[in-house]
């Protein structure tokens, strides 16, 4: 069983996502501002919770301010953003708090049991569009690569591929298979991304999130 | 034929003498412009009342509305000079009586050159300003002009054994002259002012709107989607509804020129509204104007063959760099063999992979991984 916790300030919406969610996982609660968030946290530490990006409450940060607050934590709670597809500047703001992932309110419940349990398991949720959106603000597109592993600015080749795959709709098993490379691979790659985009000063980032809206 | 003619509107033209008051009556009226203007002329005479109707056809007359773009009011009449030229008259005037002491001229002399001066720089700002068929430097020189002017006048007035009318008139044209001096910074000031504050306005009320529609609507509809199922008619209907909201609540004022990917997004949209499937489209790189109709029609026949043979979900990938650019089309559905495909199935073989070809692009057609088809489009860019 893993344990999640519901972020959302909609009842509506909290309600048909629980009876959406997989049997696998257990809502231990829901709550629907920023200050209710976090002191739910505190008490419940749930595996996963699934945070809104835009939540009313706290000093207005939505749900990057949920998670900047429990920061202490992040090393036992996990959490995944979501949201209505919002602009970019909103998700790359939850994405660099510390969220491991994001994907759309659009998503089946399948898709987000799938997405909490893969994020439950350490490993970063990320929507073609996100993809599209790291290729982008990292300047694969243009052609630039990472000539070393430490490099924070850019992505390395290999990232690349494992990015653009993702970004045409594959998912990681079929990337695997795509690049003969193991699925732990694949998940290694985008865990290595996700720190680059928690990271890098790059300045087209910010940029770029305000500048594009993630529609 | 016919001659029942149907009277223009009434009307002032963009381009006029003065007001354009005598052109757009005649037209109006269907008289001779010559002839409106001898009447105006001839009721001036009486006393005055030609001017008064002027200025009352002039106040109340609507400009006539540009056929296109915002055109410019243009008069032929140099009314700031003319009036520059009225004041320097009275200024003379002035001085001439100051000399013989003949007080009640020198009184309304002065108050002649403040009326004249004041006119000339308040029609130099109003209108003048707008008028691109003067320059900046004549507005310079009338304000210049209208300023020594008064200043003249209100020393002359002061000087002179002044009683007290004509040393208060001499007083409100030395001031006069100082704020002349400092209108036009004021001026541009205040509209600029005036523009900034209306569109703060427009911008604050829109974000509130957006922000408002974003917390209650799009969370609807996101609702509605995900527990309709993604197949159904009224997921289907949510999403149109969804995009569309999105597009006017994010969109940027500016309507952005027409690319590949924008192109690319309506089409799915479009086909979204036909068939139950999900099209997501994801875009990297630069915006590129739509270089290929051949590229676009690929696509736009690899989503419809998604949408009829695989239907859910659909992920539609477009890369564009400046070299070349490369769409994917993925689905989910059953799958295809190029190899074993009967030959009436025009769709791939003459739409998609005819049509690159021709084009100079290349098109491939695969079975994914883990089930379902891969459309590849690739085109380099050529410039012209």
């Amino acid at each position: 069983m893993t344990s999640v916790l519901l972020v959302d300030d909609h009842s509506i919406f909290r309600s048909g996502l629980r009876s959406d969610l997989d049997a696998a996982l257990e809502v231990l609660g829901e709550a629907a501002t920023v200050d209710e968030a976090v002191a739910l946290i505190e008490a419940l530490r749930p595996e996963v919770v699934l945070l809104d990006v835009h939540l009313p409450g706290g000093s207005g940060g939505g749900g990057a301010e949920v998670i900047a607050r429990s920061a202490s934590l992040l090393g036992t709670v996990r959490f995944l953003a979501l949201s209505v597809s919002d602009s970019a500047e909103d998700v790359v703001g939850v994405i660099r708090a510390g969220a491991r992932g994001y994907i759309t309110k659009g998503s089946s419940g399948a898709q987000v049991s799938a997405a909490v349990l893969a994020v439950a398991d350490g490993d970063a949720v990320f929507s073609p569009r996100l993809a599209g959106f790291v290729l982008d603000a990292f300047g694969a597109v243009a052609g630039e690569r990472a000539e070393t592993s430490e490099e924070l600015d850019r992505l390395s080749v290999r990232e690349q591929e494992v990015m653009r795959l993702i970004a045409r709709g594959f998912s990681y098993k079929e990337v695997a298979a795509e690049l003969f490379i193991s699925v732990k691979t694949v998940e290694t790659h985008v865990s290595a991304v996700l720190r680059k985009l928690q990271l890098s000063s790059r300045h087209e980032l910010t940029v770029w999130a305000q500048q594009r809206k993630l529609l | 034929m016919t001659t029942a003619a149907v009277r223009p509107p009434l009307e002032r033209p963009r381009l006029a003498v003065l007001g354009g008051v005598c052109a757009g009556l005649a037209a109006h009226l269907l008289w001779p412009v010559r002839t409106v203007r001898i009447l105006f002329g001839a009721l001036v005479l009486l006393s005055g009342a030609g001017i008064l109707l002027y200025v009352w056809l002039w106040a109340l007359t609507p400009l006539e509305r540009p056929v296109d773009a915002p055109a410019p009011v243009s008069r032929r009449v140099p009314v700031a000079a003319v009036l520059v030229t009225a004041a320097a008259t009275a200024v003379f005037v002035e001085l001439g009586a100051a000399l013989s002491s003949r007080e009640p001229v020198t009184v309304a002399a002065v108050a002649a050159a403040i009326v004249f001066s004041g006119g000339s720089v308040a029609w130099s700002l109003v209108f003048d300003a707008a008028d691109p068929t003067r320059s900046i430097r004549y507005g310079v020189f009338v304000r210049t002009a209208a300023t020594f002017l008064l200043l003249f006048a209100g020393l002359v007035g002061l000087l002179s054994r002044s009683t007290a009318a004509s040393a208060v008139l001499s007083m409100l044209a030395i001031i006069l002259a100082v704020a002349v001096l400092g209108a036009p910074r004021l001026v541009t000031l205040w509209t600029s002012l005036l523009a900034e504050r209306a569109a703060r306005v427009r911008q604050d009320q829109r974000a509130e709107i957006a922000a408002h529609l974003h917390d209650s609507v799009l969370q609807t509809l996101a609702l509605i989607q995900t527990r309709a199922g993604s197949a159904s008619e009224v997921a289907r209907i949510a999403r149109a509804q969804e995009r569309e909201l999105r597009d006017w609540l994010f969109a940027d004022d500016v309507p952005s020129e027409t690319d590949v990917a924008a192109e690319l997004r309506e089409i799915a949209a479009a086909i979204e509204l036909d068939y139950s499937v999900r099209i997501d489209v994801v875009t990297t790189g630069v915006a590129v104007p739509t270089v290929s109709a051949a590229l676009v029609g690929a696509a736009r026949e690899a989503m419809l063959n998604a949408a009829r043979h695989a239907g859910g979900d659909v992920a539609v990938y477009v890369e564009s760099t400046a070299a070349r650019i490369d769409v994917f089309i993925r689905d989910r559905g059953p799958g295809v063999d190029l190899a074993t495909l009967p030959d009436d199935r025009l769709g791939i073989r003459e739409s998609i992979v005819g049509r690159m070809t021709r084009a100079g692009g290349t098109a491939t057609v695969r079975a994914g991984e883990g089930g379902g088809t891969e459309v590849h489009l690739g085109l380099e860019r050529t410039d012209d």
